[in-house]
């Protein structure tokens, strides 16, 4: 009895130091295994909750009608967040492309979907959502609505994918105020309370409030140029640089419909 | 027998716990997440023997570990040392605190899964800080370890009825009045 007991505790201490050297590519993967153990419960729950959710609706409507609407108001979506990056990229093109030789882009390719659930750590912002791997989803690519950037992908299952959202600290985003030359690094805060901070900004920049920032788009970047990212709620400079306050234009922790981007078209 | 069915029952509410409070919404006034892991980590290791309860320790680890990965410019920010070490060191010390008391009972895992819930939060915080750089502990940051706590101390007794009630405990050990090695289950 007592060998059996050792054995068990020698296993389980080569067990754990095991796992506690396992570098980030291996827990990456594991990570999406566990991601895709927990895809039924997550998918399910999810249904159920927007079932839940629309309950009140299908219930004052008729089931054609709502059904119809659902689907010309995710195309109006669609169209809208396409039209938001075509607009920024014509009006980045048409000022910026002689000068200094910015590519052409294309619009986006978007694959439209839906919130399932909001990661439970305190620590981090992120959301599921119930599109994976087979549906063409790769770690790393951005993630918006209609309204403007939501984040970007993280770990991707075959049907379920994270989302780090832009609210979050580790979420950085390069970013441009409209109607001057600043730009600046985008990113949460750790203690989030839906607030975006635009940091690296010069000191007199003097941005004023309600004043739009986009993805500035850097070369060899995630995210495209020109999406909306916040509105600036006030600017002060520091000892080194400017801080902006952002208010998101699209508030990550309320979302339910979004769209990947998973390239051009 | 019992016991076999009761960590298999247990190891399965691990990843079932992580996925329910998920789904659920989140808390006035922060939005903070109510967590389950916690409440059902220290049922486990509240009802098991020692060598399995150390096991369920590391599989909760690796269950909680694994959710909680983000992976920067190619390195881990956290990754499964600090949580194999905390719930390594919480089991023992359940475990203990249940062979102290005489037993397992509902104030000891509404205590233990409070504890576990604050001290994981304030770790995870703490860790951040130390791979992040700077320290902003301010008021918000203490009701986001305080109030899924306080929720995890109000859940226990809950889910103490609950799993209880859809896993046997070891009868043949309370009929006896026999204590298992952390106790009979009162």
């Amino acid at each position: 009895m007592k060998k059996i007991l050792i054995t068990a505790l020698v296993l389980l201490a080569v067990t754990a130091v095991a796992f506690c050297t396992l570098e980030a590519g291996p827990l990456l993967h594991l990570k999406s295994a566990l991601l895709g153990l927990l895809s039924p419960i997550s998918r399910s729950g999810g249904a159920v909750k927007s079932s839940l959710g629309d309950l009140g609706k299908d219930l004052m409507t008729l089931e054609q009608l709502q059904s119809e609407y659902d689907r010309v108001l995710a195309e109006n979506r669609k169209l809208r967040a396409e039209n938001n990056g075509l607009r920024d990229f014509q009006q980045e093109n048409n000022h910026l492309r002689d000068v200094l030789g910015y590519r052409e882009r294309s619009s986006f390719r978007l694959v439209p979907a839906a919130v399932i659930g909001h990661d439970s750590g305190v620590w981090w912002s992120t959301v599921r959502i119930n599109r994976g791997s087979r549906d063409g989803i790769v770690p790393d690519m951005p993630v918006i609505t209609d309204k403007g950037l939501v984040g970007k992908t993280t770990a991707v299952s075959d049907s379920i994918s994270e989302v780090l959202l832009v609210t979050d600290e580790n979420c950085k985003v390069a970013a441009k105020v409209e109607g001057t030359r600043e730009q600046g690094i985008c990113a949460g805060t750790r203690s989030p309370g839906g607030e975006l901070q635009l940091t690296f900004l010069s000191k007199l920049a003097d941005l004023q409030p309600g004043q739009k920032v986009y993805t500035a788009g850097v070369s060899g970047g995630i995210f495209p140029s020109g999406i909306a990212l916040g509105t600036v709620k006030s600017f002060r400079a520091r000892e080194l640089d400017g801080m902006a306050v952002l208010d998101p234009t699209a508030d990550p922790a309320a979302v339910e419909e979004v769209f990947v981007v998973t390239g051009a078209k | 027998m019992n016991r076999a069915f009761l960590f298999i029952i247990l190891v399965l509410a691990l990843p079932l716990s992580l996925a329910v409070q998920d789904l659920l919404p989140s808390l006035p006034p922060c939005r903070e997440r109510i967590q389950l892991l916690p409440v059902v980590f220290a049922f486990g290791v509240l009802a098991l023997p020692l060598v399995p309860a150390l096991w369920f320790a590391l599989f909760a680890a690796v269950v909680q570990g694994l959710s909680l990965v983000q992976v920067q410019a190619g390195q881990a920010e956290i990754g499964l040392t600090l949580p194999v070490v905390f719930f390594l060191f919480w089991a023992i010390v359940l475990q203990m605190a249940g062979e102290a008391t005489k037993g397992m009972r509902w104030e000891l895992h509404a205590a233990g899964s409070a504890l576990v819930a604050f001290t994981m939060l304030s770790g995870e915080f703490l860790a951040l800080c130390f791979r992040r750089g700077g320290f902003p502990a301010d008021m918000t940051v203490l009701v986001r370890i305080a109030v899924p706590s306080v929720a995890a101390l109000l859940l226990a007794p809950l889910f103490y009825l609950l799993l209880r009630s859809l896993v046997p405990l070891a009868p043949e050990e309370e009929q006896q009045g026999i204590p298992k090695s952390t106790g009979p289950v009162r």
